[in-house]
């Protein structure tokens, strides 16, 4: 028996890792699977596709039950597949899911990319002010302004489009709403189903306007056209029995533009993407890389300095200051500086308003200060007794020992380290996008999406990299070699 | 206390946890006089140096160095002031040279003057240049420590400690880290200050130099002075079976060691060209 399954058994198997080109039929795939896999991201929240709050294992959300719907329809199951939303397409031309249904918008950009089928849900624009704002109205009055909006959505291509728009990029829905209020922002344009959940929610927000329209579809790779037929019947026939109805009604989603949705021809994108990389992308990495060397750097000069008072605090201060800088470091040397630079930027934006950028140098300056601390630790206790005896003798006080005799030589026994964590904060400032700044690995995912390619611009962006840390490590080696042979 | 006395030692008493290192000592050292310690190993003679400008708290008694009362109980960081006045005038020669390694020969010597006396770099600089070519070195001014000799190191930090002109000048068995080649020139040095009338305290295992230089021999055993005069009187006349057990040692190891101190006169490598 065994022996005859067993190479049903590998077929199986390795048709489930297999890559989409395998020639496979997709949609003989699903029926064999027994399962619709459909990939979305939770983090979009509510009403799209979230877990459930009494029950973490249970997904909710209107896409949830259109997914489940057109599942029935073809005799599956629908199978969820959690992906970052701004990586959706990349990740469906991989072959980890079969279709993406998630607030995708149709675009022309995309449509070079996916197929898609009719839409599912007619969204309009929000522009979202402060309730005390009344200048802002229409895209027009964007110009000069800072303006929150999602990474790789429709809003931003909206936002780009429009000449002199200073735009933002989020990865989560509530954050831009929460700089709005701070001040951080003038306005946030996103699809009216986050802006009425998210943004108006606030009592100090409000509308200001409707800048624009679009929809909502299913995408499928354009090589499944038997899927992607399978898919659009299946979601026509949704729309004419009146379930989708339902479905929007139940999370208060129908409205009149809905009705339309039958008839429309899908919506097009605002402009084309180029296919390949310009000189003016070109220009924005460069920009990217600047501001990655700048935030480096910065935040490096207050690790180091940081770092020497928290050193000389532990080696030479009383014990209640002994006690507070060792709690320092442990602290922030055990806790991830992604979590540091979130509690910073939003945790601590009610009592203490950074913007970006400043929120980024501090966030990263006050964590490599902690290992900076380290360092010098070490190289303080690699300091022989006798510099600082004789120092004394010569009648230095105990400041100026430190400052003239010893952590000159400490921080020779330092600097390679010293040389080794830049190099590691240069690659990590790539974190603080996650707090609205664009640096050198943002700009890489933005220029991906607008060239619908990953290689280039990866690759540019690791040049560049590198471009910036082999100096670094030259010099890290050099002084190693020039340092070490020095008895003290 | 002697009214000449620069250095004025009483009752002083050292312990290291329940080890009594010194156990009473009582010693003057006039100005201009220089005194050669010497004992066995661990006889408590380079912890008796470095009380003198407190390097090593003391537990009993009393030091007047200086113009300055040392007494037990002091530390550091409360008593910084008066600590820092004391080793202001009194110099200090390790026996591991401490010469700080990220500065020159003249950086060396120019540190103190310069960040405690305030003198400014034009002037400490040239004081530094005369110093280097008294201790024979004129040409290894921009020298760091590491490319010197060990012999050359030692005449570097006996000009750092006479750059702030010490009252006294404390040196800490300042040969008995060098190759047995390089002692002479050190002591050459030593010879010449002491010649020119600085107030010295030598702790020392060189019998010969000792005898040769110093004013007055003190022998310190286990902790005590046990013999103290004249080198002559000390080292021709022993009364003490300590001192008597290190000449003999002396005789024993003098033959291996250049006998610089039977030596008429002490030449400088580089001074007296």
């Amino acid at each position: 028996m065994t022996r005859r399954f067993l190479p049903a058994l590998v077929l199986i198997a390795l048709t489930r890792g297999a890559t989409p080109a395998s020639g496979q039929d997709a949609l003989a795939q699903v029926r064999a699977r027994g399962a619709l896999r459909w990939g979305g991201d939770i983090q979009g929240g509510e009403p799209y596709a979230f877990q459930d709050p009494h029950d973490s294992a249970r997904l909710l959300g209107f896409e949830v039950e259109i997914a489940d719907a057109l599942a029935r329809r073809l005799g599956v199951r629908a199978e969820f597949v959690q992906n970052d939303w701004s990586t959706l397409i990349p990740s469906l031309e991989r072959g980890d899911f079969d279709i993406i249904l998630n607030g995708l918008e149709v675009t022309a950009a995309r449509r070079e990319r996916v197929a898609f089928t009719r839409p599912y849900y007619a969204f309009t624009e929000t522009l979202v002010v402060r309730r005390d704002d009344v200048t802002l109205h229409s895209l027009n009055d964007l110009r000069g302004r800072r303006i929150g909006t999602l990474a790789a959505s429709f809003a931003f291509e909206l936002l780009r489009a429009t000449p002199g728009v200073d735009f933002v990029l989020y990865e989560g829905v509530e954050e831009p709403y929460i700089d709005l209020e701070q001040g951080r922002l003038d306005a946030v344009v996103l699809d009216n189903i986050i802006a009425d959940r998210y943004g108006l929610a606030r009592p100090t927000l409000r509308a200001a306007g409707t800048v624009g329209d679009g929809t909502y579809a299913i995408a499928v790779r354009p090589s499944d056209t038997t899927l992607l037929q399978a898919i659009d019947a299946a979601l026509g026939e949704l729309m004419h029995s009146g379930e989708l109805r339902r479905i929007l009604t139940r999370w208060s989603l129908w409205n009149e533009r809905q009705d339309h949705l039958a008839v429309a021809a899908t919506a097009g994108g605002t402009r084309s993407a180029p296919g390949t990389l310009t000189l003016s992308q070109l220009v924005l990495f460069l920009r990217a890389a600047g501001f990655t060397v700048l935030i480096s750097t910065l935040a490096m000069g207050l690790a180091v300095a940081g770092g020497l008072v928290l050193s000389i605090a532990r080696r030479y201060g009383g014990a209640a200051l002994r006690l507070a800088a060792t709690t320092y470091v442990e602290v922030f040397r055990g806790t991830p500086v992604l979590l540091q630079l979130y509690v910073l930027y939003y945790g601590l934006a009610p009592v203490l308003t950074l913007n970006a950028f400043s929120a980024a140098v501090v966030g990263l300056g006050m964590n490599y200060a902690a290992y900076e601390s380290e360092l010098y630790r070490a190289g303080l206790q690699a300091v022989p007794i006798g510099q600082t005896e004789a120092a004394l003798s010569l009648g230095m006080s105990r400041r100026l020992t430190l400052r003239r005799i010893v952590l000159p030589q400490a921080l020779r026994v330092a600097l390679p380290g010293i040389a080794n964590d830049f190099i590691a904060l240069l690659k990590d400032s790539s974190l603080v996008s996650v707090i609205t700044v664009v640096e050198l690995t943002k700009q890489m995912t933005i220029t991906a999406v607008d060239v619908r390619s990953w290689v280039w611009p990866g690759l540019l962006c690791a040049l560049l990299y590198l471009a910036l840390s082999y100096p670094l490590s030259r010099l890290a080696r050099r002084l190693e070699r020039r340092l070490v042979p020095v008895p003290a | 206390m002697n009214d000449g006395a620069i250095v004025c030692v009483r009752g002083l008493r050292t312990h290291f946890g329940d080890v009594e290192v010194l156990r009473g000592i009582d010693l003057d050292v006039e100005r201009g006089e220089v005194v050669a310690i010497v004992g066995p190993s661990g006889s408590g003679k380079t912890t008796l140096l470095r009380a003198l400008n407190y390097l090593t708290p003391f537990s009993h008694g009393e030091v007047v160095i200086a113009g300055h009362r040392l007494h037990p109980g002091m530390n550091e960081r409360a008593h910084a002031a008066l600590l820092r006045r004391v080793r202001t005038r009194v110099g200090m020669v390790f026996q591991n040279f401490h010469l700080f390694p990220h500065l020159t020969a003249v950086g060396n010597i120019t540190e103190a003057p310069r960040y405690v006396l305030g003198i400014d770099s034009a002037e400490a600089d040239s004081r530094a240049m005369a110093l280097l070519e008294r201790v024979g070195l004129a040409s290894h001014g921009h020298a760091y420590p590491h490319t010197l000799s060990g012999g050359q190191q030692q005449r570097v930090a006996i000009a750092r400690a006479l750059a702030m002109d010490p009252a006294v000048l404390l040196l800490d068995e300042p040969t008995s880290a060098l190759d047995p080649r390089l002692v002479g020139e050190v002591l050459a040095v030593i010879a010449d200050l002491a010649a020119g009338g600085q107030t010295m305290v030598i702790v020392t295992h060189e019998i010969g130099f000792a005898r040769r230089v110093a004013h007055r021999i003190v022998v310190v055993d286990g902790g005590l002075i046990v013999e103290s005069g004249a080198p002559d009187d000390v080292l021709e006349r022993p009364r003490n079976a300590a001192t008597r057990a290190l000449l003999a040692m002396e005789e024993k190891t003098s033959p291996q060691r250049p006998r610089v101190a039977e030596k008429k006169g002490f030449s400088l490598p580089e001074a007296k060209r």
